[in-house]
């Protein structure tokens, strides 16, 4: 492989791999705005130049390939001068509402003021200032903050696919924003907030909710279609407040959509059904195992599973069927429209698929069919499931026992509900529609009363162990703290 | 010396490229190019010559560019590829936006042949069968002009599908500009020829390779590509002999402005004056027989030279060598009694105006400097003023994406260190001590 050398060290470089790239390899950060691996390269904000042996101006490290030999000085006075100059230059008119801002804490012009900056700044005239400007339910905008950047305008037009943001006006009065201040259009809106450098475009969804140095943050995946996109999960005090994508070249990019990015809301919605419900009435844990039980007691069971469930769970299901249910239909349900993994397909040119659920894929790899209809003499269903499969029609049969996470409205078609983990709150794998397991990673704790899977089942067969329910509550007790 | 003044006395010397057709209203007429000016001749001997002749020609020429950089145009022929997959562009840059330039007005106002017939033997020598010409939305009435030779030329083939039978298409199309100046940038003047925001580009790639629609494409200015069909029929070696310095060629076409007697569009062989003699030789001398106070000699973002700085030879090399350019020959005189500081103020205000925006040290710093420079002619500036603008004019100089940022800095460096004491006495006597 061709070697440069940056900061003295030895770097090794792909042909055509730009300088910041390069030099992040051998552990050398080159500051940058505009620059961005996902987007097109503009060498617009000039905060990356450096200084390249043989060359006269600072060459933008953003724009320069690696050359074979090449000598690069990222800590050069010239450097260093430029550096300041550019950051003096992008806060002249920046309004430093650090305190107010929800971009505080991770913020690209922030943190690169504090470490290649001047704390004295030198402008006395008076600070350029823009109109508002609406852009629809999920960016909040905010022009003062703007750095002209234009990470927003080329995600739009290369990544999103429409060309909704763009550069009006010239020189000091440019202006960021929508073709003729429409509201935006399309479906990966957040990743706005996420690319822009600064507090210039935010999610209304988080606007001053929690600052950013407060959250907890756990990498896991989405569990909003078949693609299984990377994210992280920021929470605080057992409450998740946002959604944030996380790298992962081979499924996501750097990229989730909208619905990946606000799927989380319902874990923590008012209305999700967080403790047992016996006959629709709230419960305790054994009471309510012990009335389904009953309910089901004797009849023609049929076991539903929702395609959101992780493969452990799915393979727990099988096994508690064949034990405790021998002979009954396990099938899977998840996505009206989508039975099969092969009516699975992209649903836009980016990410988003026709699978609704996670683990599609997973649950045909185990060999559980499809639900299309109940059996003849069916008289009783279990249904489990995550917070997203699509609840199937019954066709009239009762659904007896609902395990999983059900809003107030869909647990009401239940005899009794057992309230589980939605994809936040437990361990698991998953497949996505390329065969690529991976893990879901607890977030947060159990949300009100509910429990996990195996729990419940396991529960639901000790208890069928003994003849009396009453000494069954200690042991349940004891269990349940564990 | 081939001069030719504006008021119509015309030029009388052996070698006058231009001027002598300038003033004339019959020039711009194909009829009167193929019978006086011998028109069209060059196109057929470039026909016979081949590609690579044609641009030794032009490298032998030592023509430099008209446009500003003075980069020697047969070199950049050279750059374009022989083979592409993609269509080759030939673009003339006619947006002449450089405050104080206005001798490309001229040539597509009198002579707008001369420039059509450079196009496609530049066209043939590239391989190019698509010509732009680029022109400032403020020139109307040279945009009708050009069409109506165009036209001209496309009825006598010189122009269309298989010129003189040669089996060459070139097709001309004129293009209006919507008046930035950031447009007279090669790169910013293709994004929109493209339809897209007229911003420059990122380099490389250059125009050269990925230009135009992402063809290969040179962008020459005006001028450049006029003296195109004289260098092929009477060859490199005389056009270089024309100019009297080494490394450049030929005549220079200069537009003088400002506080002289005799301001207009002249015509002077490469090298052949110094600044003195074109001011007080040429052009009669400062208005009013007054003092000189300073001289912008290369268009408005040429740093500005005192007036002990004139006896410095006109032309790229000598200018460069004193720290300033001759940038697209337009040349500006001060006279005593104009404040420096206004003037000054003016120049930053209209690069800070026309800063595309883009960039950072360029959208915030020129503005900034305005400001600054502003407040100092209004008696409200402060001692450190002097070293910040200088401290941000260097934060620019050199940093921005494009030459434009350069072009605001060195004026605001040259004139503050050179006019330091006029800058001084606004701030401690708050006004001009001059007007």
């Amino acid at each position: 492989m061709p070697k440069c050398i940056i900061d003295g060290r030895e770097a090794e470089f792909k042909a055509g791999e730009n300088l910041v790239e390069v030099a992040k390899t051998v552990g050398v950060e080159i500051p940058v705005f505009c620059y961005h691996p996902g987007l097109s390269v503009v060498a617009q904000c000039r905060m990356c130049a450096v200084e390249v042996e043989k060359m006269g101006k600072l060459q933008t490290a953003c724009s320069t390939p690696a050359t074979e030999g090449m000598v690069v000085h990222t800590q050069s006075e010239k450097v260093k001068k430029n550096q300041k100059g550019v950051m003096e230059f992008l806060l002249i008119n920046h309004p430093l509402d650090c305190p107010i801002c929800d971009k505080a804490g991770e913020c690209d012009l922030q943190d690169n003021s504090y470490k290649y900056g001047d704390a004295y700044m030198r402008y006395t005239e008076e600070r350029r200032t823009y109109l508002d400007l609406d852009m629809g339910p999920v960016i909040k905008k905010n022009m003062n903050r703007c750095i002209h950047c234009t990470r927003c305008i080329r995600f739009g037009a290369e990544v999103a696919g429409v060309r909704e943001m763009v550069a009006v006006q010239r020189g000091n009065n440019t202006e960021i924003t929508t073709v003729d201040g429409r509201a935006l259009e399309t479906d990966y809106a957040g990743n706005y907030a996420d690319i822009c450098p600064t507090g210039s475009l935010t999610l209304k969804d988080f606007r001053f909710k929690k600052r950013a140095w407060y959250l907890k943050k756990t990498s896991t995946v989405c569990e909003g279609c078949s693609r299984g996109c990377n994210i992280e999960l920021h929470q605080e005090n057992n409450v998740i407040h946002r959604t944030l994508p996380r790298e992962n070249q081979q499924i996501n990019k750097w990229w989730i959509c909208d619905e990946g990015r606000f799927n989380f809301r319902y874990v923590n919605a008012s209305d999700r059904v967080s403790t047992p419900h016996a006959l629709r009435v709230e419960s305790d844990w054994t009471s309510a195992i012990e009335t389904a039980r009953t309910a089901v007691a004797g009849k023609k069971v049929a076991l539903l599973v929702g395609t959101d469930l992780t493969q452990e769970e799915l393979a727990l299901v099988q096994q508690f069927g064949a034990k405790s249910f021998p002979g009954a239909m396990i099938a899977h349900f998840g996505t009206s429209g989508v039975k099969n993994s092969s009516d699975d397909a992209d649903a836009d040119a980016l990410l988003k698929r026709k699978s609704k659920t996670a683990n599609l894929h997973g649950a045909e790899k185990l060999g559980i069919p499809a639900f299309e209809s109940l059996p003849a003499g069916v008289n009783a269903v279990v249904v489990i499931r995550g917070g997203r499969a699509v609840l199937p029609s019954l066709g009239g049969v009762t659904a007896s026992v609902g395990i999983g996470v059900f809003a107030g409205s869909q647990a009401a078609g239940f005899e009794v509900v057992l309230p589980g983990l939605s994809f936040a709150e437990k361990e698991g794998t998953v497949v996505n529609s390329a065969g690529v397991e991976q893990k879901f990673k607890r977030a947060i704790g159990p949300v009100g009363k509910s429990k996990s899977l195996s729990e419940i089942l396991m529960m639901w067969n000790f208890q069928g162990t003994s003849p009396h329910a009453s000494q069954n509550q200690k042991v349940t007790a004891a269990a349940g703290g564990v | 010396m081939n001069i030719m003044h504006p008021d119509g006395g015309g030029g009388v010397a052996t070698e006058n490229l231009f001027a002598q057709h300038f003033k004339n209203d019959e020039a711009r007429f194909i009829d009167y190019y193929l019978n006086k000016m011998g028109g069209y001749t060059a196109l057929k001997k470039a026909f016979g010559m081949s590609q690579d002749d044609i641009i030794n020609e032009m490298k032998k020429s030592n023509l430099r560019g008209r446009g500003g950089a003075g980069f020697p145009t047969g070199v950049k022929w050279g750059f374009i590829p022989k083979q592409s997959a993609k269509p080759k562009y030939l673009v003339c840059n006619a947006d002449e936006s450089e405050p104080g330039t206005f001798k490309d007005r001229d040539i597509m106002r009198y002579t707008p042949h001369l420039l059509i017939e450079g196009m496609v033997i530049g066209g043939f020598a590239i391989g190019a069968h698509h010509g732009y010409i680029y022109i400032r939305g403020e020139y109307t009435r040279e945009a009708k002009l050009l069409n109506e030779a165009i036209d001209e030329a496309y009825a006598k083939g010189y122009l269309g599908k298989n010129i003189l039978g040669t089996g060459f298409d070139f097709d001309l199309t004129v293009h209006r500009g919507a008046g930035a100046y950031i447009c007279g940038e090669e790169t910013a003047l293709l994004n929109s020829l493209e339809g897209k925001r007229g911003e420059p580009r990122v380099k490389p790639p250059f125009p050269a390779q990925s230009g135009a629609f992402a063809g290969p494409t040179i962008v020459n200015n005006v001028e450049t590509l006029a003296v195109v069909p004289f260098i092929v029929n009477r060859g490199g070696d005389w056009f270089s002999g024309l100019g009297k310095i080494e490394r450049s060629g030929g005549t220079r076409l200069i537009s003088v402005s400002g506080h002289v007697k005799k301001p207009g569009v002249y015509e002077i062989n490469a090298g052949s004056m110094t600044i003195r003699e074109i001011i007080y030789d040429l052009c009669g001398g400062v208005l009013g027989d007054k003092k000189l106070k300073a001289v912008i000699p290369g268009g408005s973002s040429a740093p500005v030279l005192t007036a002990d700085e004139i006896d410095v030879v006109y032309d790229i090399d000598p200018l460069m060598k004193i720290g300033s350019m001759m940038g697209s020959a337009a040349l500006m005189v001060v006279s005593e009694d104009y404040c420096v500081v206004k003037l000054l103020g003016r120049i930053t205000k209209f690069y800070a105006h026309e800063s595309c925006g883009q960039c950072t040290p360029c959208r915030e710093g020129c503005k900034w400097m305005e400001d600054v420079i502003e407040r100092i002619e209004h008696g409200h500036g402060r001692e450190q003023d002097l070293a910040l603008l200088l401290d941000i004019a260097d934060n620019i100089n050199g940093k921005t994406l494009c030459a434009l940022g350069d072009a605001a800095a060195g004026p605001v460096m040259s004139f503050v260190k050179k006019f330091k004491s006029d800058f001084e006495a606004h701030i401690r006597g708050g006004k001009c001590p001059n007007v």
